[in-house]
């Protein structure tokens, strides 16, 4: 059972739980089998630069190294804000009361997803209350960080008519351009359209 | 990365389409408040590994033997290198082969097989001799948000002063409106939008800011709608 979170709208708070959602979960997933010409069948794999070395899933690693290559313990590692001062870690949202403000859609549209959660109430009535909020069109954000870190995600609270919904990401570094900020190539009649009209089921 | 797009007038142009990153507020440094970097290495390959080792030994109490008096999982030569340029293969019994058959295996939610296929590749196409359409289909910013999850997102760019004023048009129209508009690949423009060949495939949308002389054109891209599953997984927690 997921941890509570509790959240605070208006100066009422309530717990809710968080349920994560995914494309696999709204539509299934695909898999991928592979035969050669004599029917044998084929695994995906990975082929390392020196064209003989062949990694299966998990045979790679990520590691944090200095300037000359050397690895570096995350521990080790200092994290610093833009000004290069020292920056104090963030609790998890799942140890305080996380005020919703209120957001714009610009903001909530500015923002990368990281991750989409259904929002279960713990009990009924918070539901209704939440739900009421966000089934009308408001949108609500707060910092967000899941088990505590060095940075908050922000949370957006927002939903439909029958359930509310919380999405994490960070704002995306939007620029407005200019005439003379051009880059370089690398290489009807209107009308309104009802949303359900939009298929997701076939896009596979 | 190009993009070919027309406009409300069906003119078209090849502009620039940008990712974009996340605006980050924290840097890690050493210890010496030097610059770290992240570099993916190896950790083992497929002659290293579990089922290798239980090929030769047979038994997993031999193999826990080995690993402790022979270390036989570790290549002390290779493990560790930093790996870039790497590629993806098909492998056999026999090697690497070149020519498969690929079958998609379309499952549901709940699990059961829905369908088995041929694997079709489809190109991609949106900087292709037909531009990305303008539908006109225009949906408002807050029904919009209220329907559907916009799992990716590009900025489309100006290449010169003739494209500046066509996306800068753009932008403010869809401004005044409020409203993202639906985008769509294809000669008969149905298509979803598809980045790269047999990649995923997206529900688009166009949204235009403007601020004085200066635009913003976002491609939001969708594939999947703001719903709740038909079974939740109470223990999804992260």
């Amino acid at each position: 059972m997921p941890r509570p979170l509790t959240l605070s709208l208006d100066g009422r708070e309530f717990d809710v739980r968080i349920l994560k959602v995914d494309r696999e979960k709204l539509y299934g997933n695909v898999e991928i089998e592979a035969f050669d010409e004599k029917g044998n069948p084929a695994q995906l794999l990975v082929l390392a630069p020196d064209g003989k070395t062949l990694i299966d899933k998990g045979g790679t690693a990520l590691a944090t190294v200095d300037e000359n290559g050397d690895s570096i313990s995350r521990a080790d590692l200092v994290a610093v804000d833009e000004d290069g001062q020292k920056i104090e870690t963030v609790p998890s949202s799942f140890n305080e009361v996380n005020v919703l403000k209120k957001a714009s859609v610009e903001d909530y549209l500015s923002q990368l997803v990281k991750s989409v959660y259904l929002i279960e109430p713990v009990e009924n009535e918070d539901k209704k209350y939440l739900q009421d909020h966000v089934g009308s069109g408001l949108i609500y954000n707060f910092d967000f960080s899941y088990r505590g870190g060095t940075e908050y995600d922000k949370a957006f609270t927002l939903g439909n008519k029958t359930d509310a919904f919380m999405i994490v990401g960070k704002r995306a570094e939007l620029e407005f351009v200019k005439l003379n900020q051009a880059v370089d190539l690398d290489a009807t009649e209107e009308q309104e359209v009802s949303t359900d009209e939009i298929n997701f089921e076939n896009l596979t | 990365m190009p993009i070919n797009i027309s406009n409300a007038k069906r003119r078209d142009a090849v502009v620039a389409m940008e990712g974009l990153i996340p605006q980050r507020q924290v840097q890690y440094l050493d210890p010496h408040h030097r610059p770290v970097a992240t570099r993916r290495l190896l950790k083992t390959d497929i002659t290293h590994d579990l089922p290798a080792l239980m090929k030769k030994r047979k038994t997993p109490a031999a193999v826990a033997t080995a690993l402790i008096k022979e270390d036989p999982e570790i290549d002390i030569e290779e493990f560790g290198m930093f790996l870039a340029d790497t590629s993806r293969v098909y492998v056999t019994k026999k090697g690497i082969v070149h020519l498969v058959e690929e079958q998609e295996l379309l499952y549901n939610p709940d699990g059961t097989l829905r369908d088995k296929r041929p694997r079709k590749k489809e190109p991609q196409n949106i900087n292709t001799d037909v531009p990305l359409k303008w539908t006109g289909k225009f949906i408002k910013k807050n029904d919009a948000v209220q329907k559907f999850i916009f799992t990716n997102k590009k900025q489309l760019v100006h290449v010169n002063g003739l494209t500046f004023d066509f996306l800068f048009e753009m932008a403010k129209t869809l401004h005044k409106k409020d409203s993202l508009l639906l985008i769509r690949g294809g000669e008969k423009g149905d298509q979803p939008v598809i980045m790269n060949r047999g990649g995923k495939a997206y529900n688009a949308f166009l949204e235009g800011r403007v601020k004085g002389e200066s635009y913003c054109l976002i491609l939001h891209l969708s594939n999947m709608e703001l719903k709740r599953p038909k079974e939740v997984d109470e223990n999804a927690a992260e």
